[in-house]
Order: structure tokens, then sequence, then C-alpha cells
């Protein structure tokens, strides 16, 4: 832990890369970030809110403040897989804590969900619905949380594709599925209430849900709940960092 | 001694073993891990048994031993970039390693950019780093083009920078592995400068090479690593001597451990080769210059590791080349179907009736299979070039006013 902080110069510098090297040399660097959530946004507005209709006032922007995040949480399952694999090269070179390759990529995409939200905050108050200042002070926390929840998932995710290559495959079927399995294009109340409990049995539950409360409806989230999925994130990030810390010694002589 | 003793010690390595599986086949897919279980066999490869030393705080010490005899895995152990399966390594300090040069580099970003990524890497914070900016620009002599996109550089420009970085790093332990042999010959002599002045701050370097001049010129003292274990350690002059000497004799000295010689009777049976050009004809006439692909299949009676050495004789028996294969030190699996592949990127032979022969040499330097020779070819060239190999000459003529 003392060493990882020691080289956390390494994990700005790496996030920074990531983030500079993306908006760098393009005008539309920072849009390409934006344009995945916006064409998303439009295919499931047009699927749940003209086909289907969902019968939620404001359909879009429901949709926009869970996605947002959604978005975040899918690419550290997905692209977290390939935070150590690809870069190998290093990794065989020189030493730092390994430890660093994850944090650096959830990190990165964190900041990414930040800036995107700077585009939802700005919908929020053209649409109309506007912004509470007292509620959004809780938006910090559900943030953290998720952030904690998203590192101990690339953690998991790249250990596990060092010695499975192909397994980023199957967490991209993983991620549809969870997709699903989270109140992202639906609420939470449109559930059946026999499935809710189990729903609710997944942490980024609670996370959109507590999104949506304080962006979209303007209202307190449940702060019990928050802080059983605190503890659930938490859990995930350390089983996460012991995981990939027993693992680690191998990584070279698996590449 | 006792002068020694007194010294701080900055990297100690206890009783240090490592193997490394070795696979048949390897699977790196789930499926494939499920789907062919028996792919997955492996046999340990021991690389290192056994072996410890203590290295003080501010000498130089060098790794030296044949191909493959582990002081690149030591070197590794002591970077911690792979953990060893038994014993202890203990390192004091920071460690700079010149193993890779120009780690995390983005091609995008301005050179300023990249030093501070790649500093970073090296564990410097940020205040570090800042204080060492100018010096790093200043040594890799790149002036005002710093702050253009890496991608823009030429190699050379490339190198000077990442190795400034590294080099600036400062370091309490420098570990560097062959780095010496890349560059031109004024980079090279910065680069020995540059250590020689490190050297005196008080810095310990380990320093790999196969050069016995740079290691001289450079090491206090030297470790010989042969047959996983510690050969010689000590004052430089006398391990290289012993070293040469042992390297000389070509691996006589070998039977000591078992006590008897042991006479292997194993040997290369039914043996099919096949030499293709760039358009995969099989032939056996051959233009100087051209691009060789050989492939030998063989029966052995067992398995074993065994490094290859191909060789090529002219009819006249002189031999024009040789070379051991070790496959980054760990030999090649030979096994009762072995399909070898050579390639030659440019055949320099001129006119003339060759021999290719094929050996298979054992960790003991023991030959234990020959194909004497596994293919005769002949080599088609003009009579303007006369001698043993190509060597890719040109002539020319200054332009003076006489003869424009």
């Amino acid at each position: 832990m003392k060493e990882i902080y020691e080289y956390k110069e390494m994990i700005f510098s790496l996030v920074r890369r990531d983030l500079k090297g993306r908006y760098k040399n393009s005008i539309l660097g920072f849009f390409w970030t934006f344009l995945n959530p916006l064409l998303q946004l439009l295919v499931y507005t047009f699927a749940f809110a003209v086909v289907m209709p969902m019968n939620i006032e404001n359909y879009y922007m429901h949709l926009f403040v869970a996605l947002v995040p959604w978005i975040f949480f899918a690419s550290c399952l997905t692209g977290g897989a390939r935070a150590v694999i690809d870069q190998q090269e290093l990794v065989k070179k020189v030493y730092f804590p390994r430890h660093v390759l994850p944090i650096a990529f959830a990190t990165s995409q964190f900041v990414n969900m930040l800036l995107t939200f700077v585009v939802v905050f700005v919908v929020l108050l053209i649409s109309g619905i506007g912004i509470d200042l007292v509620k959004l002070c809780v938006f910090p926390l559900v943030a953290f949380i998720q952030y904690f929840l998203a590192m101990g998932v690339t953690l998991i995710c790249s250990t596990i594709s060092v010695y499975y290559r192909d397994m980023e495959q199957i967490f991209g079927i993983l991620s549809i599925g969870l997709m699903y399995a989270t109140p992202v294009v639906y609420s939470l109340e449109s559930v059946p209430e026999e499935f809710r409990n189990a729903l609710l049995l997944n942490p980024m539950t609670t996370i959109i849900v507590a999104y949506r409360d304080i962006l979209f409806y303007k209202r307190m989230p449940d702060l019990q709940m928050l802080f059983i999925t605190l503890l659930e994130s938490l859990c995930i990030l350390i089983i996460g960092w012991c995981i990939f810390a027993k693992m680690q010694k191998r990584f070279v002589e698996e590449f | 001694m006792d002068a020694i003793e007194e010294k701080e010690i900055a990297i100690q390595v206890k009783n240090v073993s490592k193997s490394f599986r070795m696979y048949f086949d390897k699977g790196h897919l789930l499926k494939e891990k499920v789907l062919f279980r028996n792919r997955n066999h492996f046999e340990m490869h021991e690389i290192l048994n056994d072996v410890s030393f203590d290295i003080y705080k501010g000498e130089s010490v060098g790794l030296i031993g044949k191909n493959g005899c582990g002081k690149s895995t030591a070197l590794k152990l002591l970077t911690k970039i792979i953990y060893p399966d038994s014993g202890s390594i203990e390192v004091k300090g920071r460690v700079s390693s010149l193993l890779e040069l120009g780690a995390g580099f983005h091609p995008d970003l301005s050179g300023r950019d990249n030093i501070y990524i790649n500093a970073s890497i090296f564990g410097l914070k940020r205040q570090e780093i800042d204080a060492r900016i100018d010096e790093i620009i200043a040594f890799s002599e790149l002036g005002e083009y710093i702050n253009n996109p890496v991608r823009t550089y030429s190699s050379g420009m490339y190198m000077r920078l990442a190795f400034s970085v590294a080099i600036n790093v400062e370091a309490d332990i420098l570990l560097v592995d062959e780095i010496l042999a890349v560059g031109d010959a004024m980079f090279q002599t910065k680069c020995l400068n540059k250590i020689e002045e490190i050297k005196k701050n008080g810095t310990t370097i380990v320093l790999v090479s196969h050069s016995m001049d740079q290691i001289k010129m450079v090491c206090d003292r030297c470790i010989w690593i042969n047959n996983k274990k510690i050969s010689a350690i000590g004052d430089t002059a006398d391990v290289v001597k012993k070293y040469l000497a042992y390297m000389g004799r070509g691996g006589m000295i070998e039977t000591e451990e078992d006590g008897k010689a042991v006479v292997k009777n194993y040997k290369i049976e039914s043996y099919t080769v096949e030499m293709f050009d760039v358009e995969d004809n099989d032939k056996t006439v051959w233009h100087t210059g051209e691009k060789v692909k050989i492939r030998i299949r063989f029966k052995y009676d067992t398995e074993i590791f065994a490094n290859v050495r191909m060789e090529i004789v002219r009819l006249d028996g002189i031999k024009i080349y040789s070379e051991v294969f070790n496959n980054e030190g760990i030999g090649y699996l030979i096994r009762k179907d072995t399909c070898l592949e050579l390639k030659i990127d440019s055949l320099n032979l001129l006119m003339g009736k060759f021999y290719f022969m094929l050996y298979l040499i054992d960790e003991k330097e023991n030959v234990v299979g020959k194909i004497e020779p596994f293919a005769e070819i002949d080599v088609i060239d003009s009579v303007e070039r006369q001698g043993m190999t190509y060597l890719s000459c040109r002539c020319s003529m200054e332009k003076t006013l006489e003869n424009i």
C-alpha cells in the first residue's frame, strides 16, 4: 500500500497520458468520448420512448443520468480486462507496483465519467429539470462508492484475463446481461415486487438509483442502502486487491 | 576481506532458486485450457539453484556467464519483475534499470510530457522530476524539439531522450543489461562516461554484459554464473580470467557433480529437411543474398532440453559460419518428433558448394545429437565476387571538376 502511494505520480501520469493522448491532435477528441453515450442514449430512447413507451416523463433524461455511470462501470468490466495485458511490454521490463495499472485505468475512466457528467448537467439545466444543489452534495459520495466498486472490478478482470485471454469476450457478454439486471433503461419501480430484492443484490442497482434520485428526481437517495453498497464495494475492492496481489507475481511468466 | 564486510549491503540475495514452467504447447484461452487439458503439461526448467551473494553499497558488479546461464533472470529477480520460488532478495534503495528505455512513451505527447511519464514509472515524484527536468533535457541534446510530439523524433533522438531519463533518475542502484551494445560508437562512449560518473557518485551498479572489456572497465567485482550456480565470485580480473579459460576449453569440466561420466547414446533418427525460399519453393541451388527457411523434422529417442547449433562448412572443409541458438536461455525441447525451423535472412555465401550441419547440445555442452550434413547446397553468384562471404560493398567516385 505504502509503495503504491509512493508511485502515485505514476498513476497520475498514466491517467494524464491516457486522457491527453485521447484528446490531443483531434478537434473531435473530446467529442468522441461523448459520442458513445450520446449514440446509446439515442438508440435506447428510440427503443423505450418511441417503440415501447415506458410511461416515464422526460425518459431521455431518466436514461441519461443512469447511462453515463453505467458506461463507466461497463468499460471497467470489459476494458479493464486489458489493463495489464496491454502494458505487458512495460510489465516485462520495468519494476513498479503492478496495482498501478488497473488503478490508473479505473481512474482514467472515472475522470472520463465526470467529464461526461458536465454534459449531463448542462442538459439538465437546458431541459428545465434543473439541479438541486443541496441534493448534489451526495453526488460525490455516490461517485466515490462507484469508483471503489469499479476499481475492484478492474483489478479482478485484469488479473483473470492474464491467465485466460478469452475472458474478455465473456466479460463483454456479462456486461450486456448486467445492464439489464440493473435499472438503467427502466426504473426500479416498474420491476415486480418479488424481483426487486434480487435486483438490489447488485451493487450497481443502488448506485444507479441514487444517481437518478439526486439528478432526475431531485430527492434524497436512500442513505442506508448506499451505506450497505459502500461496504459491498469495499469488499469487492479488497477481494480484487488481494487476488491481484497474489496473482501478479507470475504475470511476467504468463505473457 | 575485512574492509569489505564493514560496508553496507545494498543487495542481499539469499538461497534463491528459480524455475520456469516450460509448456509443451501452451494454451492461453479458457477454451483451450478446458478442452485440451493434456496440452497444458509442463516441465519445470531450473534456471538458478540456491544462489546467494551480497552486493555492497557503492560497488559495481558484473554478471557474466554463457548465454542462458541465468544472468538476465538474476537481473530480473533483482528488479522484482519476477519473483524467486524460494529464498529471499533484499534490495535497499531506489532501483533504476536500463533494461527498458522509453518505457511508457506516448507518441502523441511531447518529449517533455513523456519525460514525466517515463520518470514516474521509475518511481519519481513530481517535485523530483521538476528538479531534474532541465538536466534531463540538456543531456538529451534535444533543445527546442523537446516540445514536439515524440512521434516526430528520429530513432536517435528517441534513444537519447529515453537514455537521459533513465540515467538521470539518480537511483541508488542501477541495473544495466547489455544496453551498451545499442547505439553508435559516440553514444556508447557517452553511456560509458555517464556510467563512470554515476559510479563516482556512489551509485551501486550491476552490469550484465558479454563484453569482457566493458566489464573490466566498469566493474570492481564480478559474479560468474554457470549451471544454475555461482562458479566464481570476486575480483573482476580473476573471475574474467577463469571464465575465459572455461569458455576456451569448450565445457570439458562438467562431470564433477555426477562423479562418473555418463555416455548418452541418444541420437537423431530418420530426418527430413526442406529448404524454402521466399516463394516457398523447395530447392538446392541458391543465389547469394536470398532468404532461406529451413525445416528439419527428425525423431529422437528421448525428451531433453538442448541448444541447437547450426554450422555451414564449405566444400574445402572451411567453417564459414556457426551459431548456437539457445531459445533465450531455455533451450529447445527436443522430443520424439521434433520440427525445427531455421531462418537465414540473407544467404551471404559466395559461389560454391556448402554443407549445413546441425548439432544438439545439452546443458553440459555435450553434443547429444547431430546431422552431418543435413543439407548440401550450391550457391550461384556473379564472378565479380570471390572469397568467403558477401560484404555488401560499394564503390563510387568523388565528383571533381575533371570527371563531371
